[in-house]
């Protein structure tokens, strides 16, 4: 697929994403910002083979040179799908005496404590991996017990022997003081040499025991495995002669090098989603619409970001089971996507999902023997995806097996088959609504602000049913809505995250002292980008303190320097903590003593971004569509249907219709009209 | 049947708004059992006082079957109107005690009521004699904190600040009440706008019949799941513990009676209410949230996708009998009554195994316990109050798989992590784990309970705790499987050896003093003796288990970290006898029965009843001080109780029979 002119003689950069099913590829051209495009089937036994793949055929049916790739960079879920099969290594865990359970208990509360089936998940390390040692510092970091090196060497030689590749070391108070720790890494570096090792303090030296020591044992659990496969891609990029170095995407929605990523590959989690977030909000801001609610709709679920002119962040981020204390990007996850299975319960009432067909079998129209009706069989039955166009026509759909498994599902509820899917519609739709509401409440916004902004394989065609429930009256959809994630990953900053435990109350320290562990912090920082890029570079530093009045057991995340707000005194830090507060909870006390818990900086190498091709300005000829027959709001309706690679900036559309491309179909509802910007973004206007 | 596909889009836009209240809570609610503990709730009430719409996983989830008529009823409901209440007695059963705080405000559309939003916070402190307000010594509901029967906070959008004023001056943290109120306030003002936007989308008569339809529709799920049970009488009989106060044990009697598509929970045979905060105060409405969680709990699991409003319980009866400690009246405390629901659970469950076999588990650990550290700060030279980890145990073994560790099925608590702990308060916390050979023996084996272990470094400190329970009589097991560990206290003061001190009321510490509280372990399922060998082995690996525990509960036998075949098969044979019988009580509960059998028991209840409510726990009590030298010796018969009630009856006849006594003494 290719988009704009022929490829000129410039430097480029390659964005990939590698995802369950598909590699995505996204080819920039620096100059012209022309973009070419490619999916590729995943192979999940060998990601870096896909990449492979696909790099070739960029060379051979595109005609791109490798050599002329500047800019590296790809997003991948091996560490995800490693940590959600328990396909890790045999991981030990060395912890101070007394606490070996912290991986067992948690944080106490039980997923769904109604279930009498319900159980905690399956601990990273099983309990007889985890080795107690003598050690213990105060929450002051003074050294209470000094570390039992006997002990130690008997607890390393008891893992090993038990099989373990890798080991965590968490010790109670690290954040502190992590002399114990670090001494703990040397030994066990000196006496097992090929052993991955990692410990809390250097992971995430954050007060709270079970989550740092959480994530450090995913650190140990996913590391050997990353290190194994970066060294295959860096492999991979030898053999083509791409002279570029490689950097991957991070669950902050920033960049970091391979080898940083080998090391630490917990950053990488949600690196996926959050591509897609950075992508969003880069389509959103040229759009004109900096405030958006992002889409993303899939299989099995769709993945909601609430952007608001900036990529939004959360320090509670959840990865599969367990919680992810790192600043991740802040996404929601819903469950119903266009695999969503449709069925009836005993009392006769529609209900569709959780369950999703998932791609094997998949909906009923993808003819792998799937039986059961889907959200995507209903839009196939009501006309809204042209079965012979899926996936750029590669992949025909079984119109006939999905108006059977709608049928059979009508029958149950006494409906026609399209009557049926328009009913699978409504509800799913509802069930979305239902899920997002609690999700901007929680972060406080009104729908009625915010754009949609859609992409994902469904993303498109729902977006417009969905914010008519909201009150959005405007749905944006980018040009490749199918590739936001490998497309983000191409307009990512470096970036990474720092934080120290600090504890500090505003009437027992000063200006300076907060100054100074700020500034330990920007140290570490900077050299964490130089060891990047091997130079520092324009960049940004943001900081940021988690901040309470004294007394109260929670905190709220204060920014202290960025481009809006600077502080120069303690007590300036303190009236940004007050006006935070009245924010959120429309009171403070401006007497009370505040404590800085935690302080943080987030460090951003900067690099100018391309500017995309702008489209042909064409506002005076209407693009002419072609016809078919679309059931919306209750009766069959001569629809449009457009090529979304003819649409030119301008042209105005109106629904009922349907824009087609290869990797989605947007629709446009009764009352809708779209309007094509200068980038080929689709704005539509839908009337509530 | 256009209407089974509205009926869903309905209940789903009505979730949405519970949700969106709860989150709205959440995010700008003040208090610790907000932030920390999730201890609020949210939902929508229909006009006639009916629960439509609750969070699931957000807050306490335990609203279903919330009555909302009595407030209702006794107020005139105008536009913008909010009304906040916290007593439980005029309330009628939706309060349960006063901690909890509800804000209920009604929605109208063009002049009509439409139904009402609804929503609460359990405030950290509401008054009272003690910080906190809650304890299990309180003997009376004034005791307690301040009582607000139903009044309007707000009067059609006007806040009453005197009220305000007067409700703020009379508890301990007002700052932080307020700041929870405004939070409820603002959830309250959301819900409004969304009713209305969903009644200008769909009309207000479809959302009115909506209300209605998803009502229908969940009592329709749950008269089919109950249907699929067999008709008949089950029994349960268990214990809450308030032997932390003069009251003792009180005897719970559960009756689960299913007839057709309707369930019965018959408390008839229970004790009277107590001169402890272990009252319940139920009103034996129908349906009460904290009666039928048990079988919720069961609709639940079998079937994840019933509609989670009060339909479920409309076919729940409640025979809770007046003045028993499931329905006291008034002035009874109530403050610790969450013990009370626990127990009601786990006998729920015990009369549902015999019916659901295959998915009901043996006992649980059956407690939340929240223990208080008050303590001088030495730098800041005021009281430090802070919550110690909150102390849950075990489940009960499954009868497909073990229990759950340090988990039980009100597990909905957060703890705290340690580092915080240690940072806010003068301690070291030796030990946060699982407590070994703790889990209930059996074939599928109960969850493990928990052990806490920390030493003073300040000063002094003062510790109080509520809700610990089974410390006398330990998680039954089932189908053949042992009983859980009860719960231990143990207090090694600096210097001396360490004692098993039972339940908290109040502490006091000193400096270097160490104080363990361990938890439950859930009852067994099962045979132990039938149970995988290399299960046993597995659990001893982890170090939940040890190797003479292995041998003595499980007949197996280990010999250089292996399991000895022979050696377990011989002594898996030597066991003389097979565990039978549906329950496993323990010993000590087994003693408890034959020296109190239910018929006496039930009968001295029933005797004192001749007095009035004000008198029946000193009568109560006077006979159980007469009748207790009994049971030590034997057992205490029908005749023993007549005899002593007789005695009594005697010397309180009247006030005058009470001077000539005193007087023929003299």
């Amino acid at each position: 697929m290719r988009d704009g002119s022929a490829m000129t003689n410039g430097r480029l950069r390659l964005g990939i994403d590698i995802g369950g099913t598909f590699t995505d590829f996204v080819l920039m051209e620096e100059q012209s910002g022309g973009l070419h495009t490619l999916k590729v089937p995943s192979r999940p036994a060998d990601p870096a083979g896909a990449v492979e793949e696909g790099i070739r055929r960029l060379a051979g049916d595109h005609g791109m040179d490798p050599a002329k790739i500047g800019y590296f960079v790809h997003g991948t879920t091996i560490a995800l799908n490693a940590l959600i099969q328990r396909a890790g290594v045999p991981t030990g865990l060395i912890i101070t005496r007394g606490f070996a359970d912290v991986l067992e208990i948690g944080r106490l509360r039980l997923p769904n404590p109604n279930d009498f089936m319900c159980d905690r998940p399956e601990s990273l390390v099983p309990r007889n991996l985890v080795r107690e040692v003598d050690e213990r510092l105060l929450a002051t970091g003074e050294i209470l017990r000094p570390l039992d090196l006997d002990q130690l060497g008997e607890a390393v030689d008891q893992l090993v022997d038990s099989g373990v590749e890798a080991i965590a070391v968490s010790f109670l108070h690290s954040y502190r003081n992590d002399a114990h720790e670090r001494a703990a890494v040397e030994f066990v570096r000196a006496r097992c040499p090929d052993l991955y090792v990692t410990s809390s303090a250097d992971t995430w030296p954050e007060q709270r025991e079970y989550e740092r020591t959480l994530v450090t044992v995913m650190n140990a659990y996913l590391g050997a495995q990353m290190k194994a496969y970066f060294d295959k891609l860096q492999g991979v990029a030898a053999t083509l002669e791409i002279d570029a170095s490689l950097f991957t995407t991070k669950s902050n929605g920033g960049l970091m090098t391979a080898a940083s990523a080998a090391e630490a590959p917990v950053q990488t989690l949600l690196s996926g989603p959050a591509s897609g977030v950075v992508g969003a909000l880069h389509v959103a801001r040229i759009a004109g619409k900096p405030r958006v609610i992002s889409l993303d709709i899939g299989g099995t679920s769709a993945d909601v970001a609430i952007i608001d002119d900036g990529v939004p962040y959360s320090t509670e981020g959840r990865v599969g089971d367990f919680p992810v204390i790192m600043p991740t990007v802040e996404i929601s996850s819903i469950g119903a996507g266009g695999g969503s299975i449709a069925w009836v319960d005993p009392a006769g009432v529609l209900k569709v999902g959780p369950k999703s067909a998932g791609s094997d079998p998949g909906p009923a129209c993808y003819g792998r023997g799937g039986t059961q009706a889907t959200v995507t069989d209903a839009y196939v039955t009501l006309g809204i995806i042209d079965p012979a166009r899926f996936l750029g026509g590669r992949m025909p759909l079984d119109a006939v097996a999905a108006r059977a498994a709608l049928e059979e599902l009508g029958k149950q509820i006494g409906q026609s088959a399209t009557a049926a899917a328009a009913s699978v519609l409504e509800v799913v739709t509802s069930n979305m609504y239902a899920q997002l509401l609690p999700i901007m409440a929680r972060t406080g916004v009104d729908p009625r602000d915010y754009a949609l902004l859609a992409y994902g394989g469904a993303g498109p065609t729902h977006a417009c049913l969905l914010a008519r429930e909201l009150g959005i009256t405007q749905v944006i959809v980018p040009r490749f809505p199918g590739l936001l994630c490998a497309y983000g990953s191409l307009v990512a900053d470096l970036k990474s995250d720092f934080v120290a435990t600090v504890l500090l109350r505003s009437d027992q320290t000063t200006f300076e002292e907060l100054n100074a562990r700020f500034a330990a912090l920007e140290e570490q920082a900077r050299a964490w980008l130089r060891q990047q890029t091997g130079e520092l570079g324009r960049h940004k530093i943001v900081r940021a303190a988690d901040m309470r009045y004294r007394g109260q057991s929670f905190e709220l995340t204060v920014t202290l320097s960025d481009e809006h707000r600077t502080v120069h005194s303690l007590d300036e830090a303190a009236a940004a903590f007050h006006a935070d507060y009245e924010d959120v909870y429309s009171q403070s006390d401006r007497t009370a003593v505040v404590e800085f818990v935690n302080v943080r900086v987030t460090i951003s190498g900067e690099k100018p971004h391309p500017a995309l091709t702008e489209l042909p300005t064409m506002n005076d000829h209407p693009p002419t569509p072609g016809e078919r027959q679309i059931y919306l709001d209750g009766a069959w309706r001569g629809g449009g249907v457009y090529e979304r690679a003819s649409l030119q900036s301008g042209q105005r559309l109106t629904g009922p219709a349907v824009i087609e491309q290869d990797d989605t179909t947007s629709l446009l509802p009764l009352g809708a009209t779209a309007t094509v910007d200068r980038w080929a973004n689709v704005l539509i206007e839908v009337n509530g | 049947m256009k209407d089974q596909v509205f009926i869903e889009i309905l209940r789903n836009r009505f979730q949405a708004i519970a949700n969106e209240m709860a989150s709205t809570i959440l995010r700008t609610g003040y208090t610790v059992f907000v932030k920390e503990t999730a201890d609020y709730g949210a939902g929508l009430v229909s006009r006639s006082g009916v629960l439509f719409a609750a969070p699931v996983n957000l807050g306490v989830s335990v609203m279903i079957g919330m009555p909302v008529e009595a407030v209702i009823r006794q107020i005139e409901w105008e536009d913008g109107d909010v009304v906040i209440v916290n007593d439980p007695y005029s309330s009628e059963g939706l309060i349960t005690h006063l901690p909890d705080i509800y804000l209920i405000r009604p929605i109208f559309d063009a002049g009509e009521l439409v139904c009402f939003a609804m929503n609460f916070v359990h405030s950290s402190d509401i008054g009272g004699r003690v910080p906190g307000s809650i304890s299990p010594s309180s003997t009376d509901i004034f005791q307690e904190g301040l009582r607000i029967p139903p009044y309007k906070l707000v009067r059609k959008g006007e806040l009453d600040e005197a009220f305000l004023r007067l409700f703020l001056s009379n508890c301990r943290i007002p700052d932080q009440n307020w700041g929870d109120l405004r939070a409820l306030l603002s959830a309250l003002h959301t819900a409004d706008t969304r009713i209305r936007e969903l009644i200008t989308r769909y009309g207000r008569e479809p959302v009115l019949t909506g209300i209605d339809g998803v009502l229908d529709y969940g009592e329709m799920r749950a008269r089919a799941l109950i249907s699929a049970l067999p008709d008949g009488d089950y029994e349960f009989i268990d214990y809450l513990e308030a032997d932390m106060t003069p009251v003792g044990l009180i005897r719970l009697k559960l009756t689960l009676r299913i007839k057709g598509d309707e369930l019965t929970f018959d408390f008839t045979g229970t004790d009277p209410q107590v001169q402890a905060a272990m009252n319940l105060p139920s009103h034996s409405h129908r349906g009460h949230w904290m009666i039928v969680i048990g079988v919720i709990n069961y609709f639940r699991t079998v079937d994840p996708h019933v509609p989670y409003n009060s339909g479920l319980v409309r076919p729940l009866n409640v025979i809770a009998p007046r003045g028993s400690v499931v329905n006291p009246e008034p002035p009874a405390a109530c403050g610790v009554r969450a013990a009370a629901q626990f127990r009601i659970l786990d006998m729920t469950m015990g009369a549902l195994g015999r019916v659901a076999p295959e998915i009901i588990p043996a006992a649980g650990a059956g407690q939340i316990s929240i223990a208080l550290v008050a303590t001088p700060d030495i730098a800041d030279g005021e009281m430090k109050v802070s919550v110690l980890q909150p102390l849950c145990g075990g489940s009960g073994g499954r009868p497909v798989k073990d229990g759950i560790e340090a988990g039980d099925f009100c597990t909905f608590l957060r703890n705290i992590p340690n580092e915080t702990l240690e940072h806010d308060l003068p301690i070291v916390i030796n030990r946060y784990g699982l407590r070994p050979d703790s889990a209930g023996p059996g074939e599928h084996r109960g969850g493990s309970g928990v052990e806490f272990s920390f030493q003073l470094t300040g000063p002094t400190a003062a510790v109080t705790a509520r809700g610990m329970e089974r410390y006398v009589f330990p998680p039954w097991g089932r189908r053949g499987g042992s009983t859980g560990t009860t719960g231990l206290t143990m207090l090694r003061r600096t210097g001396e050896a360490a004692e098993s001190i039972g339940k908290i009321d109040l502490l006091n510490l000193r400096q270097g003093d160490e104080l363990t509280l361990l938890t439950q372990g859930g009852g067994g399922f099962g045979d132990p003796f039938v149970r995988d060998p290399q299960r046993v082995l597995a659990d001893i690996v982890r170090g939940l288990v040890t190797v003479e525990a292995a041998e003595r509960d499980y007949g197996v036998v280990i010999l250089d970290g292996a399991v000895n075949e022979a050696a377990t098969v011989a002594r898996r044979q030597e066991r003389v006898e097979t565990p039978t019988g549906e329950y496993t009580l323990g010993p000590a509960r087994e003693a408890y029965d034959r020296a109190w059998p239910g018929a006496s028991q039930e009968s001295m209840n029933a005797l004192i009843k001749q007095f009035p409510n004000v008198l029946r726990p000193f009568a109560r009590a006077e006979l159980l001080a007469e009748l207790r030298p009994l049971a030590t010796k034997g057992s205490v018969t029908l005749t023993d109780v007549e005899a002593a009630f007789a005695r009594l009856s005697e010397r309180w006849r009247g006030p005058h029979a009470a001077t000539t006594t005193v007087l023929a003494a003299d």
